[in-house]
């Protein structure tokens, strides 16, 4: 398979700490791949890079044969990324239809209309609620708004930081990190087999130990 | 006093309010994309009126397109500044921004002295001298146009925030400047389309109020009673704008008729300590929590 979206060798800082140490990973086209890790392994900063809002100092991003390390934010989304980022940040102060235009941001006027009846039939209840405040969602609700609004967008690639929604079934393939570098990769079947991944994510040492 | 005299003060102390509402919002709108005071608002205010009227004086330009020449101009002061001065220091503290804008005022007035002097120059009006007599109430046609093109340009405003993609931009931005990012806003537009609209708001302004104070390289001290009409509203808050503007000019207008004369000036500094003592976050404001 042809990566869509390759990362190749990533460095991150933030000030002098270090986020990312050469970090390479592939996405296919139509896979859905997770990025495990501890608090500060580094994948929010790892998702930051790819949506333009951290800067590398070192490495690549190749989106789709094309270099966009060091493209704008925005033109990373024209490109085609839409990045749902962790804590869901909708704009408390727009009404639901409000931050669902928003992400439509960089679409034709003449499709929004469609976009915006899709993302209402995917979730109903955001029909329902479009008038209200963003701010006033209940959590989960804010989850379904953030998505729908990055769906606006019509993205070949979504980047989901740790959605509440059970995307895990589907999951094909896994990297995971430990402070800054990728430390495991395969296929999610042998990643649930790892004994690291085991006993740091999935419970199994409490379980041993319990036992 | 009479009915009749009481209208014609609040009237004209509304022409007044118009004007800080204006200069209220020009601050709200560089405040809410780049997180700015702009102590030079009413510098720039000054500085694109005297440019409408030198036009005005050497090709005897009528008066709208003075207006017109004025507003291009502010929106090319507006868009330098941005672009030369405060994009550079976007990752600086609100205290440096806040002593650079300072500065600026400074400068801006030093070179409209060096340019048009220290002297006060009559600026043509839209609008005739005689009162008019609505029954037994007379106001000044200057005032009722003041209020008029202010509540226009409003109007216009609430429309492009509202009804335009700009608009939502500029407001999501507001709100959280990296999800705008995320949605595809390039927020630098939106800092640039930011100045060039304050300066254009402030640009109208200059040209409705001059014939009223004169044209001066002292005038853009009006801005400083745009900043409490800001304070007063609720900082952030476009309708706070509004009605902080119009509050604080009807009040600074009836004090004296109560009060003893000399208060007049002090006036929007009381009114203003009087509010945040009661509502710390302004009339209409609400407290923000700030994201760390």
């Amino acid at each position: 398979m042809s990566a869509a979206l390759e990362l190749e060798d990533l460095a991150v800082f933030y000030g002098k700490r270090r986020a990312l140490e050469g970090v390479s990973l592939a996405v296919g086209r139509g896979e859905i791949v997770t990025l495990l890790g501890a608090n500060g392994s580094g994948k929010s900063t790892t998702l930051r890079a790819i949506s333009g809002l951290v800067r590398p100092a070192r490495g690549r991003i190749v989106y789709e044969g094309r270099d966009i390390t060091r493209a704008p934010a925005d033109a990373i989304v024209a490109a085609g990324i839409t990045h749902v980022p962790e804590g869901r940040e909708v704009f408390p102060e727009f009404t639901v239809l409000e931050n669902l235009l928003v992400g439509g941001h960089t679409v034709a006027r003449r499709d929004v209309a469609g976009r915006l009846e899709a993302a209402f039939r995917l979730f109903p209840v955001l029909r329902e609620r479009r008038l209200q405040l963003g701010g006033t969602l209940s959590g989960g609700e804010q989850q379904m708004l953030a998505i729908g609004r990055a769906l606006m967008a019509r993205p070949r690639l979504l980047l989901l930081d740790e959605p509440s929604l059970g995307l895990a079934p589907m999951l094909a393939r896994g990297y995971v990190l430990e402070t800054g570098r990728v430390v495991v990769a395969g296929p999610s079947a042998a990643l649930t087999e790892d004994p690291r991944v085991r006993t740091a994510y999935l419970g199994f040492a409490k379980a041993a130990a319990a036992r | 006093m009479s009915t009749a005299a009481l209208v014609h003060v609040v009237v004209s102390g509304l022409a007044t309010g118009s004007i800080y509402a204006l200069m209220a919002i020009s601050l709200v709108i560089v405040y809410n994309a780049t997180r700015t005071l702009n102590f030079a608002q009413g510098e720039m205010l000054m500085v694109s009126t005297f440019v409408g009227w030198t036009a005005h004086q050497w090709l005897r330009l009528p008066l709208p397109l003075i207006m017109l020449v004025a507003v291009v101009a502010a929106a090319l002061l507006g868009w330098l500044i941005e672009r030369a001065v405060i994009r550079h220091s976007i990752a600086a503290t609100h205290f440096d921004v806040l002593i650079i804008t300072l500065g600026l005022s400074l400068v801006l007035r030093a070179a409209a002295v060096l340019a048009w002097t220290h002297d006060e120059f009559p600026f043509p009006s839209f609008f005739a001298d005689r009162p008019i007599a609505l029954g037994p109430v007379r106001v000044a046609p200057v005032s009722l146009g003041i209020i008029g093109g202010s509540l226009l340009l409003m109007l216009a405003l609430y429309g492009l925030f509202r009804g335009t993609r700009l608009g939502r931009a500029m407001r999501a931005v507001a709100q959280n400047q990296r999800a705008a990012r995320l949605m595809g806003i390039s927020v630098e537009r939106v800092y640039s389309a930011s100045w060039i609209l304050a300066a254009v708001v402030g640009g109208i302004a200059g040209v409705l109020i001059a014939p009223v104070i004169f044209l001066s390289s002292k005038m853009g001290l009006v801005a400083i009673n745009g900043f409490t009409a800001a304070v007063l509203g609720g900082f952030g808050s476009m309708p706070g704008a509004v009605v902080g503007g119009m509050l604080l000019g009807v009040i600074e207008n009836l004090a004296p008729l109560y009060l003893p004369s000399g208060i007049k000036h002090s006036v929007p500094f009381l009114l203003m300590i009087a509010i945040l003592l009661v509502r710390p976050s302004g009339v209409l404001g609400r407290a923000r929590r700030r994201k760390v």
